[in-house]
């Protein structure tokens, strides 16, 4: 059975290639000091979105650009640049995983996760006088332009 | 407090059927294991028969609760919280149908469905392995239908049922009033990511697949329980080789859905989700070549049992991983945590304890082969073939695990950066071994060969394939030395599988192995061209400064399209032409036009890539894709302008006031005239009887010239009881709101106040467009890799029973 040892003596050795790959190549969850401590090292920062009116994406202007301010953790506020399109619903977001690495004094995220409050199924029930109906309701009040009174 | 308006039926129906199944699932086990261990029962009673009866039962049950759950959500009975949280009226049939599988109580069902399809068949046709296999399909059963209990042990939840009142979910002051049920007109509705029709398809492939892997679980299983070692390899091969084409094509199905509706851009982004149902299969397709090697030549027995038991305790494992929660941050769509990960866990745990022991018990007893097999031997090569394949399954594993890790360990570790990148430097050496080793097995015979007929090798397979590979890899400019690597142990698979069937063609029903081989080969690569040299074709060539900060390497794959404005990606020149609607989705028509060297339009074609603007998830695109022979164009729009906020409700600038004296007075308004014509006591509408009893009441006079039409306005003011009532005139289309502030008897002067909407701004979409090229060969190669073992099912079934025709087969079967 040499040969068949031979070979599983290989396979363990690939084996524990395998988990100490996992293990180097994996990230870490990290905090904006870490990051900065290791410039041009990947990480993921968890934090929230800090200071939504100072988040900047303007499309017309630059399609490929997205920048906002992500406190971590522990309370570290860093800009972070974005090359890409604004995630969808990022503001609603209540917490946020970016994955990249500091460049200066920005970091420079290459992929971004949000977590929103619950995927979809908000436990929220919306009963029928419901504010969204009622809103619809205003607007059609809104067409008739006569009965809009203002006191 | 007693409720109107509910109906209770059928979630009581519900309920018992659910017991029912539960009960019935454990009365398998009871009997069905008692016939495999050889217990008498009464004259009057058989364990056999009371089991087929206790299964019957089960799968009446389990049918009945399907039936329920469907008339619940198809009726829109929103006192289900099911029917509530996955559906809404608004949804088409197909949807609904939908709806009932996307949450996990629908989804466990499902499984439990295609279960009791295959167990009904197996007692069909199992004979006398029947018993010892029904025990474990009874048992998963038991499981499963345990999932769906929600019942209350103290303060233990066990299973969520999927017949809860909405009431009881749910705390709200809604619930005081007994006519609540009034107010909830509409459910949550299915998540818009998943209306889409293949949300109505992939699923049950996807369980059917899940849950045939079960049956040669089951079989080796009860062969080790039954001590029949080595008996179970024959009637399970042709389920092995069903389940391996199910779950592959549902896997395959779920790349398709991904690449067709969703808009992460490609068809396999190593996600956690992916992972779990890629390295059961991996696992199933390792044991079911060791089979053969068992079937065939008396090899590899023990490894081939433990593959085979590993594959569904990973499918297992992979429900755990996706419904406990456990994967959080690190998957896109994992299903919403239901609190049952302990009994998940339980689930995974009696299943890996009872393999264990039984492995353990019988591991001196399984056959094994005394001497080695012979070097050039078709059952060596399978045998490393497989252990490779297993290797690469526990790679995966072992990284998607992490967040497991994490909470055995208590480390902090994130999955890799680049997640597509590590994956591909593991996965892609163990594709080109596990291509070569596949090749080698296949083309030497079962017992061996002395030495290799290398000259015929190098002349009619090696010579050529490395040829191919040279005439395919310099156009395409590789120099990655991987790729080539590759291409070529795929070209070398391809050609020595034509090879193979060439010299089988008169008895090609019996060459599925080939032809799913061929079909893995040129899934192989389509998926290496289509990755590699995916194209972007939408790059941004307008160029901002970003402060030198950042290097110009940056992906700008987004565009910015003016509706109406040509922009040219090349070869082809890209317009916007407008949107169209059909609720939910708003469709964008993007034109594109290929022109050759002379200027002259050669094809122009309209893509409809489409977003939903939802209220609760913001945009969801799906993209549209161009399919050609040798390449796909794919597009989807990544924002959009918001007609909501700018068009819809229109934003109105400041109101302007004007003093306005006499008849005639003009003044400019936006880029209109207006003039006052006077005042008259004629109110327009039926403000006349509104306002019979005001002691003011004048409307204004007032004709407003804008560019193309010309509008008369008559805003109100009035006074009734001493106060103040004013009446604009809101012109939406004219893009005019006017009102009638006050009269100033003083100055013979009337003050009006004119606010004009914001110009209407102009239109435009932000998109993406990228360049698949063969990509048709990997869907080409999938269906080839099931069609081919679709032919090994036939063949095997058709030698379960009967006397199988290779000759070295005196031994096989003992019954």
């Amino acid at each position: 059975m040499s040969k068949v040892h031979l070979f599983l003596l290989l396979l363990i050795a690939v084996a524990a290639g395998v988990i100490l790959s996992t293990v180097d190549e994996s990230s870490s969850y990290e905090d904006f000091a870490t990051a900065e401590a290791y410039p041009g090292k990947e990480f993921h920062v968890v934090g929230t979105l800090h200071n939504p009116s100072e988040m900047e994406y303007n499309p017309l202007k630059d399609p490929n650009l997205f920048r906002f301010f992500l406190k971590d953790q522990k309370g570290a506020v860093r800009q972070v640049v974005y090359h890409d399109s604004k995630p969808q619903d990022f503001e609603r977001s209540e917490q946020v995983v970016i994955i990249g690495k500091m460049s200066g004094s920005a970091f420079e995220a290459s992929k971004i996760l949000t977590k929103c409050p619950s995927k979809y199924n908000e436990d929220s029930i919306e009963v029928a006088p419901n504010t969204r109906t009622s809103l619809r309701m205003l607007k059609s009040v809104a067409q008739y332009p006569f009965l809009e009174r203002t006191l | 407090m007693t409720y109107t308006g509910e109906w209770l039926l059928p979630g009581e129906l519900g309920h018992a059927a659910v017991l029912l199944s539960f009960f019935t699932a454990l009365l398998g086990v009871i009997s069905f294991g008692a016939q495999t261990r050889g217990i008498q029962g009464g004259r009057t009673l058989s364990w056999q028969g009371l089991g087929r009866w206790a299964f019957g039962l089960h799968a009446l049950a389990v049918v009945s609760i399907g039936i329920v759950l469907f008339v619940i959500i198809y009726q829109h009975r929103y006192e289900y919280h099911y029917a509530w949280s996955h559906a809404s009226r608004a949804l088409p049939t197909h949807y609904i149908i939908s709806a009932f599988w996307e949450g996990q109580e629908g989804s466990f069902l499902l499984w439990m469905f295609w279960n009791v399809v295959l167990g009904l068949s197996l007692i069909r046709t199992a004979g006398r392995w029947e018993a010892p296999v029904m025990v474990f399909v009874s048992l998963a059963q038991l499981m499963l239908s345990s999932m769906l209990l929600g019942l209350y042990v103290g303060d233990i939840k066990i299973g969520s049922s999927p017949f809860v009142l909405l009431r009881e979910t749910m705390q709200a002051p809604i619930f005081q009033q007994t006519d609540y049920l009034k107010f909830i007109t509409d459910g949550n509705g299915l998540n818009p990511l998943l209306q889409n029709p293949w949300m109505v398809i992939h699923p049950p492939v996807l369980f059917l697949g899940f849950a045939s892997t079960l049956v040669p679980f089951a079989y080796a299983m009860g062969g080790l329980a039954t001590r029949q070692y080595g008996e179970w390899v024959r009637p399970a091969l042709p389920w092995t080789l069903f389940a391996t084409a199910m779950l592959g094509t549902g896997i395959v199905m779920g790349a398709a859905w991904a690449y067709e509706s969703l808009n992460f851009g490609g068809y396999w982004a190593w996600d956690p989700v992916e992972n779990a149902s890629l390295i059961p299969w991996l696992c199933l397709v390792g044991g079911l070549h060791l089979m053969h090697a068992w079937e065939k030549r008396k090899q590899s027995l023990p490894s081939a049992t433990i593959l085979i038991i590993f594959s569904y305790l990973l499918v297992l494992y992979a429900t755990f991983l996706t419904r406990s929660g456990i994967l959080g941050d690190s998957s896109v769509h994992a299903f919403t945590d239901l609190g049952m990960s302990g009994q998940l866990l339980v689930f995974l745990f009696a299943f890996v304890l009872s393999a264990a022991i039984l492995l353990a018990l019988s591991w001196k007893r399984l056959p094994r082969q005394p001497q080695e097999e012979p070097l050039w031997s078709r059952e060596f090569w399978l045998f490393m073939g497989s252990l490779v394949m297993a290797l690469g399954a526990f790679q995966v594993l072992f990284s998607t695990s992490i967040p497991v890790w994490n909470q055995i360990f208590g480390t902090n570790l994130a999955p890799p950066a680049d997640v597509v990148a590590y994956y591909n430097r593991w996965q892609l050496p163990f594709a080109v071994l596990i291509l070569l080793l596949g090749t080698l097995a296949h083309l030497l015979p079962y017992k061996g060969r002395p030495s290799l007929p290398l000259k015929k090798w190098l002349l009619f397979l090696i010579v050529p394939s490395l040829l191919l590979t040279a005439g395919i890899a310099v156009p395409l400019q590789y120099t990655n030395w991987t790729y080539i690597l590759l291409l070529a142990s795929s070209l070398l698979a391809i050609l020595g599988h034509v090879g193979l069937l060439w010299q089988q063609r008169k008895k090609w029903l019996r060459s599925g192995g080939a032809v799913a081989h061929i079909g893995f080969a040129l899934m192989m690569v389509g998926v290496l061209i289509s990755a590699s040299r995916r194209e972007v074709v939408s790059v941004n060539r307008s160029g901002y400064a970003y402060g030198g900060q950042f290097d110009e390497k940056q992906n700008r794959e987004n565009v910015l399209l003016w509706k109406g404005e040509a922009l040219d990606m090349p070869p082809y020149r890209v317009t916007y032409l407008g949107d169209s609607v059909s609720e939910p989705n708003h469709y964008y028509k993007v034109q594109y036009e290929e022109r050759n060297k002379n200027g002259d339009v050669v094809d122009r074609f309209v893509l409809l890539p489409n977003a939903q603007i939802n209220p609760k998830m913001g945009l969801i695109a799906t993209p549209d894709t161009r399919h050609y022979t040798f390449s796909d164009l794919y597009t989807h729009v990544t924002q959009v302008m918001d007609k909501e906020a700018t068009g819809g409700g229109k934003e109105w600038g400041p109101p302007e006031p004007l003093l306005l004296s006499g008849s005639g007075d003009t003044v400019m308004v936006r880029d209109g005239l207006l003039i006052f014509e006077g005042i008259t006591t004629e109110l327009p509408g039926d403000l006349t009887t509104q306002l019979q009893d005001a002691e003011v009441k004048v409307a204004a006079q007032v004709t407003w010239k804008a560019m193309k039409e010309t509008y008369q306005l008559r805003p109100v003011y009035a006074i009734r009881n001493g106060v103040e009532f004013r009446f604009d005139d809101v012109r939406e289309e004219a893009g005019i709101n006017l009102s009638f502030r006050r009269i100033h008897p003083d100055k013979k002067q009337i003050e009006l106040a004119a606010s004009v909407a914001a110009p209407e701004p102009r239109d435009y979409i932000i998109m993406k467009a990228l360049r698949f090229p063969m990509i048709n060969l990997l869907w080409l190669g999938a269906v080839l890799t099931t069609l081919g073992l679709s032919m090994a099912v036939v063949v095997r079934h058709c030698e379960k029973n009967g006397p199988p025709s290779i000759a070295f087969s005196k031994n096989d079967d003992k019954g």
